[in-house]
């Protein structure tokens, strides 16, 4: 039997493909495979080429740093776990030529550094890639110390009790990932001449690195070590916890396009439950003789539902070969941002894609198609025995469970879905009844329309027609609402998104850092600065502090397990004083500290008696940090800065934004407690092309200034901000095209009640214009009304998604009120009038199934 | 007539309600087919033929009493039960035909062949197109064929799977006078070579006549008639 059931299905389906209702759901449901499986293959893709970027930038896929050198038991332990070990050892020393000295910050890297990437190397024939350190004997000197002790290639410099030849300007080094914790420049050398220098020695400040490079699975498996050299007090960086973060802008990019495939399938989804109810239609008479040939009820649904399900996976092996070729064509917009090699597509998205077809296919058709079960054989004697469609209720209901489990599946978050859902079909219910009150009055005003004009005429015949079926009206009306809603919010979306990364990185970003300005040279340096800069950032004051105690306990037995190795507890960490929140912070608990909550007395006490541990001093701490350190307000940190101590009390969390290209500090002190210590000032700005001289200037006139040139970084930004949306416009189009699959599907689902429609005007006398105006009347009232709904809907739900999901500032959009309904009644009026051309041309006898056969 | 009767049936009645009112289409019926005999229904449009013919063919259930077929009371078998029965069993001819316009002929005449029990092959199907003389013609689609080709296949699809019973609802009403006679030619000979059971619902008297038996149905019951030649065209569409 299920060989009859097989070969039924497989012929009639071969025989469908021709059909227009199957042609729709065929193209929606290979629209919602491309645009799903894409956008899950691109994510993929981008994570996975993420945390090779990540491994490049820490060096490795695993950095593990301590004080002392690391056993031979631990080096073994990875080895075999199938790591590749690379040693690094960082210090500071001052170097020396000739009468010229200079701390710096030495890199002593061995033969097989680096895993991954190159360092960018002048060698004397200008600038080379080259995937290796120097070799033993030599030294590779960062521009800023040539320029500050005045060496060149070839020049021999003296560091600890070893002389080196200088045989590279390093200009970037493979894995930098160093931040402004290092301000003194670079000098890299070859572990093999760290002995030489005799600067290794016990109790000298040295940072022993251990780079491990090797497969995901590897990493696996020693999870638990781990976990231990945590505890143990090792800094330990697991590229997969502890890559960058994406920035903001790629971040909400991720988001936008999740966002963008849900709408491209919800859209499908529409598609497929309007095509549906066509499709079973047409099957009717089918499924009757089938039944009065012997064909039992389960029999039906089989055929039925083979012949949907082989649509659908023939939709889905086309949709995830579009979708591969969609993520191809967006890594290829994003290609200058991503690393070079990016892993292959994983077989995973595939199967989601096929997933979510199956998915809709059920959820949107499934209600629909198991009408066909409860047709009588009788209807071969009596044509009008059609079963009765399929509660409204129950077609909503089961798409939308099924819907919500897809939005769980993409967004892996259970409350965001359920609250997504809860939501949605509360405003589905209420759009019901708004939309029956609208449709309502809309055909009211209609038919009040006074006037003897054509189309006025075409108005009130075609808001006639509506209001006979107006059940159906009502369905296509909810359909259109939704896919205008869907489209209209992804292109809102896209607007504001731009916008906000514009306004992120205006012009004047700032594109140098000023590190190192002493109190003495400050108004100096503000006075040479200033005239010639756009735009300057304040100068924050910054104080070198230690975290000596947390609430009374040593940091490591204070703060969570995992948390034993973090770099905030093991290095100094740059402090200010800002008596204003700083620009682009927002205080996310707690408050900022209040002129009225400055008691006189420990400021002036402070300052009298910096050392006094009797009185805590307020700080703000950022969000991010107190989040890894387990810390929360009111908890007590004490610093130590210089020999002394001083005991604080977190009064606030900030959030930050550390895209901003401002200087941007962990820990804010308010005023009058920090002065009295050794500091320096950070500050940032825009520097126009014209003003570059400015540059050497401060150069030699601040020589112990750093200034750091952050253009680069900031064009990769920019052009990051750019593929981005090069690639959100692409998804665009996807979901614009399957909101136009939705309007085929719907439009050719009512083709036959149209065809009779017409013919009995034709019968009665309406020529061809007058028909075809009563027509497009019909189309442009539907729209119009479908217009205004899905404005009210994308506003409301714009609004929500800003809030909650995307982290933009909601706003009112003007100009969408104006253009869905008009462009509503302009889009389904041409198009639904263009596809019912050919009804047009039908002789009446056929369109009204005087020929037998309709 | 010894054999048990292919269908038996006792007391039917069908009534159904519009509103408030009910309305009695059968009542009190009772009606036995002999295997092998042909039956013609006759009766005035709007009489209730082709409500009969749905009970007897157990496409729909009475109101009252009993119907037997295939010595299988109707009442205790659901929907799929009596669909089950139908399979392979029971043929029709319909007034419109009733091909699948998706399928060709010889796909057409294949549907029942393929819902049987006893499924045949494909050679049958063809073997019953080339007797009803559209051998060349097996991959045409319904809409490729004349009205009279139409009710061939249609003839072809109710003979294929050597059934025991075969019901003809106005099996000429869609066709000019002669196509229906060939087509009326070929439905009895057809029936008389493989010794089916037919049922005829018609209103045609010189069809009527070609059957061993024929029942009026008037006032929601069958009585036994006589279709004099004088009164071939009584009751009309």
């Amino acid at each position: 039997m299920s060989d009859i059931n097989w070969r039924l299905a497989a012929r009639s389906l071969k025989r469908d493909l021709r059909a227009a209702d199957v042609r729709a759901l065929f193209v929606a449901l290979v629209l919602a495979v491309a645009a799903s499986t894409m956008i899950a293959f691109f994510l993929d893709r981008l994570e996975r080429g993420l945390e090779r970027q990540a491994g490049q930038m820490l060096g490795g896929d695993l950095v593990l740093e301590q004080r002392d050198p690391f056993s031979e038991e631990l080096r073994n332990t990875l080895e075999q776990a199938g790591f590749t070990l690379s040693d690094q050892v960082d210090l500071v020393s001052m170097i020396s030529q000739g009468e010229r000295f200079q701390p710096a910050s030495l890199k002593a890297v061995d033969d097989i550094y680096p895993h991954y990437g190159v360092s960018h190397v002048d060698r004397g024939n200008g600038v080379e890639q080259i995937a290796s350190g120097p070799p033993a004997g030599e030294a590779w000197a960062d521009p800023r110390l040539a320029e500050l002790i005045e060496i060149e290639i070839g020049d021999r410099v003296q560091v600890g009790q070893t002389e080196l030849t200088i045989s590279g300007i390093i200009e970037r080094e493979a894995d930098q990932s160093a931040g402004f914790g290092n301000f003194n420049p670079r000098l890299m050398l070859n572990t093999a001449d760290l002995e030489a220098t005799g600067l290794v020695q016990p109790g000298s400040r040295i940072e022993f690195e251990l780079l491990a490079a090797g497969p995901p699975a590897a990493l696996e498996q020693v999870q638990g070590l781990l976990a231990q050299l945590r505890r143990d007090g090792v800094e330990v960086r697991d590229v997969r916890v502890d890559r960058p973060q994406l920035g903001n802008a790629l971040q909400r990019a991720e988001s936008y396009l999740g966002l963008a495939g849900l709408a491209a399938v919800l859209l499908a989804g529409v598609a497929v439950a309007m095509s549906t109810r066509r499709y079973v239609e047409r099957h009717l008479d089918t499924a009757a003789l089938l039944r009065c040939f012997g064909a039992s009820q389960y029999q039906l649904v089989t055929i039925f539902s083979l012949q949907l399900i082989g649509l659908a996976l023939m939709a889905s092996i086309l949709g995830a070969l579009l979708g591969l070729v969609g993520q191809s064509l967006l890594l290829w917009l994003l290609t200058s941002f991503l690393p070079m090699t990016l892993p292959p597509p994983g077989i995973m998205p595939l199967w989601l894609g096929i997933f979510t077809a199956l998915s809709v296919l059920v959820g949107f058709a499934g209600p629909t198609l198991l009408r066909i079960k409860q047709v009588s054989a009788l209807k071969v004697l009596r044509r009008e025995l059609d079963p009765l469609p399929p509660a409204a209720w129950l077609v909503v209901g089961v798409a939308s469970i099924v819907f919500g489990g897809l939005l769980w599946l993409y967004s892996g978050s259970f409350p965001l879905a359920l609250a997504l859902l809860v939501g949605g079909s509360a405003l589905l219910a209420l759009l019901w009844g708004v939309s029956s009150l609208l449709l309502n009055g809309l055909l009211r005003a209609v038919q009040r329309l006074t006037g003897g004009g054509e189309w006025v005429q075409a108005f009130r015949l075609g808001g006639r027609q509506l209001a006979r079926r107006k059940q159906a009206g009502l369905g296509q009306l909810l359909a259109f609402s939704v896919t205008f809603f869907a489209m209209a919010m992804i292109v809102l979306v896209r607007g504001d998104l731009l916008t906000t990364w514009q306004d992120q990185l205006p012009e004047d970003t700032p594109n140098y850092f000023a590190i190192n300005i002493q109190p003495g040279e400050r108004d100096a340096f503000e006075q040479a600065v200033a005239p010639r800069v756009d735009t300057q950032s304040t100068l924050y004051p910054m104080v070198r502090g230690r975290i000596t105690e947390i609430n009374g306990q040593a940091p490591r037995d204070a703060v969570p397990a995992d948390a034993r190795g973090d770099n905030s507890l093991r290095r100094e960490l740059n402090l200010t004083w800002q008596s204003d929140l700083p620009e682009g912070n927002q205080v996310v608990a707690g408050q900022w500290f209040t002129p009225a909550s400055e008691p006189q007395g420990w400021m002036s006490e402070v300052d009298a008696t910096p050392s006094s541990d009797s009185e805590t001093v307020p700080i703000s701490v950022e969000d991010g940090l107190a989040e890894r350190l387990g810390l929360g307000l009111g908890d007590e940190i004490t610093f130590a800065v210089g020999s002394d101590s001083i005991i604080t009390r977190i009064d606030s969390l900030r959030s930050l934004n550390w895209d901003s290209f401002n200087p941007n500090f962990f820990v804010i002190f308010p005023p009058g407690v920090l002065e009295s210590f050794g500091h320096s000032f950070i500050t940032a700005f825009h520097l126009p092309d014209e003003e570059q001289g400015l540059v050497r200037e401060l150069v030699s006139d601040f020589p112990g200034v750093s200034l750091l040139n952050v253009d680069a970084i900031l064009g990769q930004v920019r052009d990051v901000l750019t593929q981005v949306t090069r690639a959100v416009e692409l998804v665009l189009i996807l979901v614009l095209l399957a909101g136009v699959s939705v309007l085929y599907a719907a439009l050719t689902a009512s083709r036959p009640v149209r065809a009779h429609e017409s013919g009995l005007l034709r019968v009665f006398g309406a020529g061809n214009r007058m028909i075809s105006r009563v027509q497009g009347a019909e189309y442009a009232l539907l729209g119009f009304a479908s217009g205004l709904l899905g404005a009210v809907l994308a506003e409301l739900a714009t609004a929500a998604l800003y809030l909650y999901w995307l982290d933009l500032t909601p706003r009112l959009h003007i100009g969408l009120w104006l253009t869905l309904p008009i462009g509503g009644a302009l889009l389904i009026g041409v198009i639904g009038h263009a596809l019912s051309y050919s009804l047009r041309r039908q002789a009446p006898a056929a369109s009204l199934g005087l020929l037998g056969e309709a | 007539m010894a054999s048990q009767p292919v269908l038996h049936a006792e007391k039917l009645a069908k009534r159904v309600t519009s509103g408030e009112r009910t309305l009695t289409i059968l009542h009190d019926l009772s009606l036995s087919v002999a295997a092998g005999e042909s039956v013609a229904i006759l009766g005035k449009s709007g009489a209730g033929k082709s409500t009969l013919l749905g009970l007897l063919a157990g496409l729909d259930t009475p109101s009252d009493g009993e119907l037997t077929l295939f010595g299988h009371a109707l009442s205790r078998l659901d929907e799929d039960g009596r669909a089950a029965l139908r399979a392979g069993r029971v043929g029709f001819v319909f007034q419109n035909f009733q091909l699948l316009p998706t399928l060709s002929a010889l796909e057409n005449v294949l549907l029942p062949l393929e819902l049987s029990p006893r499924a045949g092959e494909a050679r049958t199907a063809e073997q019953w197109l080339e007797r009803v003389g559209l051998g060349e013609r097996t991959s045409h689609q319904p809409k490729q064929l004349s009205g009279g080709e139409q009710q061939r296949v249609a003839i072809a699809r109710a003979f294929v799977t050597d059934p025991e019973l075969v019901f003809a609802d106005e099996p000429t009403g869609n066709l000019d006078p002669d196509t229906g006679a060939q087509i009326i030619d070929l439905l009895f000979t057809l029936n008389h070579e493989a010794g089916t059971t037919l049922i005829l619902v018609t209103h045609d008297h010189a069809l009527a006549r070609r059957c061993d038996r024929c029942l009026r149905l008037t006032n929601g019951q069958l009585e036994a008639f006589d279709p004099a030649p004088a009164s071939s065209e009584e009751g009309d569409e």
